[in-house]
């Protein structure tokens, strides 16, 4: 059997457009609004009775799996968080509608964001059909409402450019340094910590942990000196201290979903030790690390 | 809901997963970083946590707070074990809950939040609508004023459909009908939306695009949503009422514009259209049918429901976006530029037709879109438009070679800085296309004066004196019996 490999990407892309990425108006104008979008309260200590931490990381888990596996814009994801913690900071809601609301969000923020969004009936299927079309569809309008309709939200992937355009990058990291940024705004959004953070903290926050992460060498690093945090605080106008703060939350949410994982696989290969599965996964060098 | 239900609730999964448990991204970024633990850390071998996180974290600093923070955050099959790790990210717990921001530079005014507060509050669900979905009423410990401000707005009919009275058909598109209305509230003239909720789908995109973006654009040159309605079959959008479109316009003048309006409208459109690409929304459906126009002569942008909030990079859209007329030729060659650039192809078109009576590309389909253009500014070639010879779309149609003519012969009315400006808004680049904001500088409005460019948002430019609308030449009262065919013109407002 001959075996083709022709994967293109269907989708069209637009190009980096400079009159919004080399106007400092765009960029302004972001960090003056996206307050307008956080959730007014910490809902799990005054509005939710049923719905405990854990069961929104459980959601959240399994609404990134989605847009994963779906190929979604990489905005959808926290956007549907958005919605999901702005909902339930103003309507107690059963634990039994978790899911269902999680999938609305998804439902709302696709629609939005994308080209060709997510059908009422994929979305079913992925909760093993717990859910009906019909709820979802009246459920939409309830968190519509619930909403007030201000669902075009500043998310961090809207910083993410604007950020680093402005620093002294190495031509040949930024692709990975921006990957990596992306997955960090990812975990983010699944850690209720963040949820009532400023977009341009955590995206500000992600993009210094990615550019740490990478190690550069010395003539790389000396490009920013130490003043790298200085730097990413300066051009979202966002608090040094708070940065710093920020930015170790993220290392350490990756921290535990590092262990976490590891002791899934421990789970579910008990027969190997962990040595045996460093060598299976052989990563030689995180910078190697292609997304 | 009783404690039975609630009970029996309790031994159901939350989260029901309804794929296979497969591989992703997520988990293979993490696992790609738990191959690296094992390795002697390069830089610090004094790394907090055993050393792993140094391969990739770095960290310069005292890591005394890292090893407090994160239990092991297990989400576990089971979805209870780990409830109680999860309690502990009940709060903000971190310092910079305390101080987000560098409050100095960034307060947030009560004028933001009475700004955000214009729109009315809640929208109001159909009755029994909650009360079907089991969601309970909001707690009594959420701000009273709020509360109250909602149930006042409610009570005095925002929200209702009663509150407003049908009156003609104006139109009817895709996904809506439009019919001209009645405020009870205000007595003034509202443009009621009314959107088809789609059997399958719900909420169609485009209403929630329009409604979202309009929502966050509060200027003088936007059409203003007012209220939305939600009924059970429906939605409404309730917006500001504007006698005529720019098409109509042009038809009740005889197509021949006084050429000092056609330079207002031309600044209006750009002034709205630069708010807009400030707000990284670009409009995607620009034409004479969008732009609608008052007595004043105030111009406003309508029809948001193409716009999309622009991420870079992103998917474009849909090819079938842009009416052909006002379609750039980028566009129609299949280019998967999208940019704000993709709205000043259409304004020198709708420039070019309210300076010369008729419109410039009228084509009928994109062949015949493409030949026309050509035809007027020259059929491009590597030298005038790089990357067009190896475009195979381009050299399919392979197309006469046109050379470009002088637009002042097809637009004799416009003076030079006008010919000047229109070819800015030509170009076969996007990327050399004048941007709205340059284009409200160039020399071509300087008769307009200073004080215009310096206008708050919300201030209209018919606030200043020297701004002012003349008689058009060819204008006759609108008063005169409508012809069918007027009417028809008149059903596209606001699609």
């Amino acid at each position: 059997m001959e075996l083709l490999c022709c994967e293109v990407d269907p989708m069209r892309r637009a190009l980096p457009d400079p009159n919004l990425l080399y106007d400092d108006r765009v960029l302004h104008n972001l960090l003056t609004v996206e307050e307008r979008y956080l959730p007014h309260c910490s809902y799990f200590k005054c509005v939710q009775k049923d719905i405990q931490p854990f069961m929104r990381r459980m959601v959240a888990t399994w609404m990134l799996e989605v847009c994963e596996e779906q190929k979604c814009e990489e905005e959808v994801f926290p956007l549907a968080m958005n919605y999901l913690d702005r909902f339930l900071a103003v309507v107690p809601t059963r634990k039994c509608h978790l899911q269902l609301l999680g999938a609305v969000c998804m439902f709302l923020a696709s629609k939005l964001k994308e080209t060709i969004p997510l059908t009422a009936e994929k979305l079913c299927i992925y909760t093993d059909n717990s859910i009906k079309p019909q709820e979802l569809l009246e459920w939409e309008l309830v968190v519509l409402g619930k909403l007030k309709w201000n669902i075009a939200a500043v998310t961090p992937h809207d910083f993410i450019e604007h950020i680093l355009r402005k620093l002294p990058l190495p031509k040949d990291k930024l692709l990975l340094i921006r990957k990596h940024a992306q997955t960090f705004i990812a975990l983010c959004a699944t850690d209720f910590n963040f949820a009532m953070y400023p977009p341009s903290m955590i995206a500000t926050g992600s993009v210094g942990a990615a550019i740490c992460g990478l190690q550069l060498d010395d003539e790389e690093r000396s490009l920013f000196g130490d003043s790298l945090t200085e730097l990413l605080a300066k051009i979202t106008n966002t608090d040094v201290d708070c940065l710093k703060a920020c930015q170790e939350q993220i290392e350490s949410v990756l921290v535990s979903n590092l262990r976490q994982v590891r002791q899934q696989q421990q789970q579910s290969n008990p027969s190997k030790t962990v040595d045996e599965l460093d060598q299976a996964s052989t990563p030689t060098d995180v910078r190697d690390i292609n997304l | 809901m009783t404690i039975e239900e609630n009970s029996s609730k309790d031994n159901e999964p939350i989260v029901k997963n309804g794929r296979p448990p497969t591989s992703h991204s997520m988990h293979s970024f993490l696992h790609q970083y738990t191959g690296s633990f094992k390795k002697p850390p390069l830089r610090r071998p004094h790394s907090v946590i055993g050393g792993s996180l140094g391969s990739f974290m770095a960290m310069p600093r005292n890591g005394s707070r890292l090893d407090i923070v994160h239990e092991n955050l297990k989400m576990g099959s089971d979805g209870e074990s780990d409830q109680a790790s999860g309690t502990s990210s009940d709060e903000v717990q971190s310092p910079t809950g305390v101080c987000l921001r560098n409050r100095i530079h960034r307060r947030i005014s009560m004028e933001d939040l009475n700004k955000r507060l214009s729109l009315p509050a809640d929208i109001r669900i159909p009755d029994g609508y909650l009360e079907k979905l089991q969601i309970n009423s909001p707690p009594f410990d959420q701000p009273m004023s709020r509360r109250s401000r909602r149930a006042s707005l409610s009570e005095i009919g925002f929200g209702k459909m009663e509150t407003y009275i049908k009156l003609e058909k104006l139109g009817e598109g895709t996904y809506a009908t439009v019919y001209k209305g009645r405020s009870k509230l205000t007595e003034n003239l509202v443009a009621l939306k009314e959107i088809r909720l789609e059997h399958e789908e719900g909420a169609p995109c485009t209403a929630i695009r329009e409604v979202s973006l309009l929502k966050d654009l509060k200027h003088a040159n936007i059409v203003t949503l007012h209220d939305i309605v939600h009924t059970d079959k429906s939605l409404t959008l309730v917006f500001e009422y504007l006698d005529k479109d720019l098409k109509q316009y042009m038809d009740d003048c005889g197509n021949i514009m006084s050429m000092h309006n056609v330079k207002l409208f031309l600044y209006q459109i750009l002034r709205g259209l630069a708010y807009c690409h400030r707000r990284k929304v670009l409009h995607r459906d620009l034409k004479p049918q969008n732009l609608l126009i008052n007595e004043k002569g105030e111009l406003k942008l309508a029809d948001f429901g193409l716009a999309r909030a622009k991420s870079v990079p992103t998917k474009t859209y849909s090819n079938e976006v842009v009416t052909l007329w006002y379609r750039p030729p980028d566009v129609l060659l299949g280019s998967s530029e999208y940019s704000t650039q993709i709205d000043m192809w259409g304004v020198g078109c709708i420039f070019f037709e309210m300076a010369s009576g008729r419109p410039l590309f009228p084509g009928s389909t994109v062949e015949d879109e493409l030949h026309l253009i050509f035809r007027l500014l020259g059929t491009p070639c590597q030298e005038t438009w790089p990357g067009i010879s190896s475009n195979d779309e381009f050299r399919n149609y392979n197309f006469p070679k046109y050379k470009p003519q002088p637009l002042i012969n097809h637009a004799p009315r416009l003076d030079s800085e006008g010919i000047e400006l229109i070819a800015k808004f030509l170009q076969y680049e996007s990327k050399k296309r004048i941007s709205a904001e340059e284009a409200m500088k160039h020399a071509y409005f300087r008769s307009l004066g200073t004080r215009i460019h310096t206008l708050p948002e919300s201030v209209s430019i018919f606030s200043l004196k020297e701004i002012q609308l003349q008689k058009d030449p060819g204008f006759r009262n609108s008063s005169y019996p409508e012809t069918g065919h007027g009417k028809n013109r008149r059903q596209s407002m606001l699609f």
